[in-house]
């Protein structure tokens, strides 16, 4: 494997492995200014801490104004979640704890499987500030990693860089010339790899559901009408202009065929479905049957 | 306790993976995993509590560990099980038990997965098996959705040329820690 550039800077973050390639090294005022943003993600969104303000929002209901980042996030959920009839949604946390996803890793279901309220019921969101009647489980896991990634990368633009690859594992974006080739790897196997996507500027976020799985048939892309795992669609790659839309989307290819993604998005995909890789015809790159 | 060799100035994000109260409920399989066989890693007549928290630990040394003082390592230690007692007198319930560790090292992402097997609270075999990214995996894991992607074959990585790969095979830490606990959990 060859690198397009000359620095990496590899850190954990949110649970996950980062990488970050630059030609140059990153300085340290703007490593600094990558560290907030992403602590002030994690300080609002994540599932795993009690003093975050998601697991506030769990706890008491109350009227919550969110970030400036809440309303492209929510915006995109809405759109997305009318698409998938349900499916994909945001409010899916206390399914996810039901299972055994939860700010524990208990990884053990505690009961059978629930259904996320309604959004129409549980939440109401005008773009600013979130009403909630009752304490309820907000989990962005579908598209909130996509969405630092492009913030982490808007802060690196912000401090002068001009040419990157924001890599979260799976979730990418990368700004600068020429094309870069990036594999699209076997979910079955992490030597192979299913087809090579072409990207020069914009996103590649890629989602399976081999890697959190904890027990037979128990993952974390669930169907949100049920509160159980998805079982059809394997292994879903997308490629937009932004990373959240690209995670987003490649959540949602898990509960919608490729039809029901709305146009004005923009995205092309690969997907592992059925036991057949189907690709969008202008996806960039190849496909390897 | 998660152990981690981070250097001082990168943040490791990781939940503690706690210790659930012994109840009833069997531990779930842990989902297919791959199929091993034993490498001879010293493991004959340790504790498995031992072992189980320092396989992890030996999985990095096995592999060279990071050097490069901004490279975080992630290992996925498990945490010791205070229980013990359970009705057979043991305090691991025999049986396989795996997890796959993953962490940074110099030459880029890479994750072993580790099996061992448990009898009378005796590992009598482990295996660590390393896989590189871009070199050869040992085994083809099948997919607890059945062989599904099985039927995908695709490419080796050796026979493209990339700059990077997309997938789910870095998977998360904290993650990783929680299943390593898990198995110390099967005592319950």
């Amino acid at each position: 494997m060859t690198r397009e550039h000359g620095a990496r800077w590899r850190f954990e973050a949110i649970g996950t492995a980062w990488e970050i390639e630059t030609p140059d090294p990153i300085d340290p005022e703007a490593r600094a200014t990558v560290r907030e943003r992403i602590d002030a993600y994690d300080a609002t969104w994540s599932r795993f801490r009690d003093d975050s303000l998601v697991a506030r929002i769990a706890r008491e209901p109350g009227a919550w104004t969110l970030a400036a980042e809440a309303g492209p996030l929510l915006e995109l959920y809405r759109m997305l979640y009318a698409a998938t009839d349900g499916r994909m949604s945001p409010l899916v946390g206390a399914s996810l704890d039901r299972l055994g996803y939860d700010a524990a890793l208990r990884l053990r279901p505690s009961g059978p499987p629930i259904a996320a309220p309604r959004w129409e019921d549980a939440i109401a969101w005008d773009g600013r500030t979130l009403q909630a009647p009752r304490p309820v489980a907000i989990d962005i896991g579908a598209a909130g990693k996509g969405q630092l990634v492009d913030l982490v990368l808007d802060a690196l633009v912000a401090a002068g860089v001009e040419e990157a690859v924001v890599d979260a594992s799976g979730d990418l974006r990368r700004i600068g010339g020429g094309i870069a080739r990036i594999g699209l790897e076997h979910p079955g196997d992490p030597s192979r790899v299913v087809g090579v996507a072409e990207l020069s500027t914009g996103a590649l976020c890629a989602s399976a559901v081999n890697r959190r799985a904890w027990g037979d048939g128990l993952h974390h892309v669930l169907d949100a009408t049920t509160g159980i795992p998805v079982d059809r669609v394997v292994a879903t790659w997308v490629v937009a202009g932004t990373a959240m839309v690209a995670d987003a989307v490649a959540t949602a290819l898990f509960h919608v065929d490729p039809e029901r993604i709305p146009p004005e998005l923009g995205i092309e995909y690969v997907r592992i479905a059925g036991g057949r890789l189907e690709h969008s015809a202008g996806f960039p790159g190849e496909v390897f049957a | 306790m998660i152990d981690s060799n981070a250097s001082t100035d990168e943040r490791i994000e990781m939940p503690t993976a706690t210790t659930t109260q012994p109840g009833t409920d069997r531990p779930t399989t842990l989902g297919s995993r791959r199929v091993l066989t034993a490498t001879g890693a010293a493991a004959v007549g340790l504790s498995a509590v031992g072992l189980l928290a320092g396989c992890a630990a030996g999985a990095a040394e096995t592999v060279a560990p990071p050097a490069a003082s901004e490279t975080a390592s992630n290992t996925a230690a498990a945490t010791p099980s205070a229980t013990g007692g359970a009705a057979t007198g043991t305090m691991f319930v025999d049986g396989t038990y795996s997890a796959d560790g993953d962490y940074q090292s110099p030459n880029g992402a890479e994750s072993v997965t580790v099996t061992v097997t448990v009898e009378h609270d005796v590992v009598t075999a482990v295996e660590v098996v390393g896989h590189a990214t871009g070199g050869n995996s040992k085994q083809f894991q099948t997919q607890f959705a059945s062989g599904i992607a099985a039927e995908v074959v695709g490419k080796p990585l050796d026979e493209v040329e990339v700059s990077r790969v997309a997938g789910s095979s870095l998977t998360s830490g904290g993650f990783n820690a929680a299943i390593d606990a898990i198995q110390v959990e099967a005592a319950a």
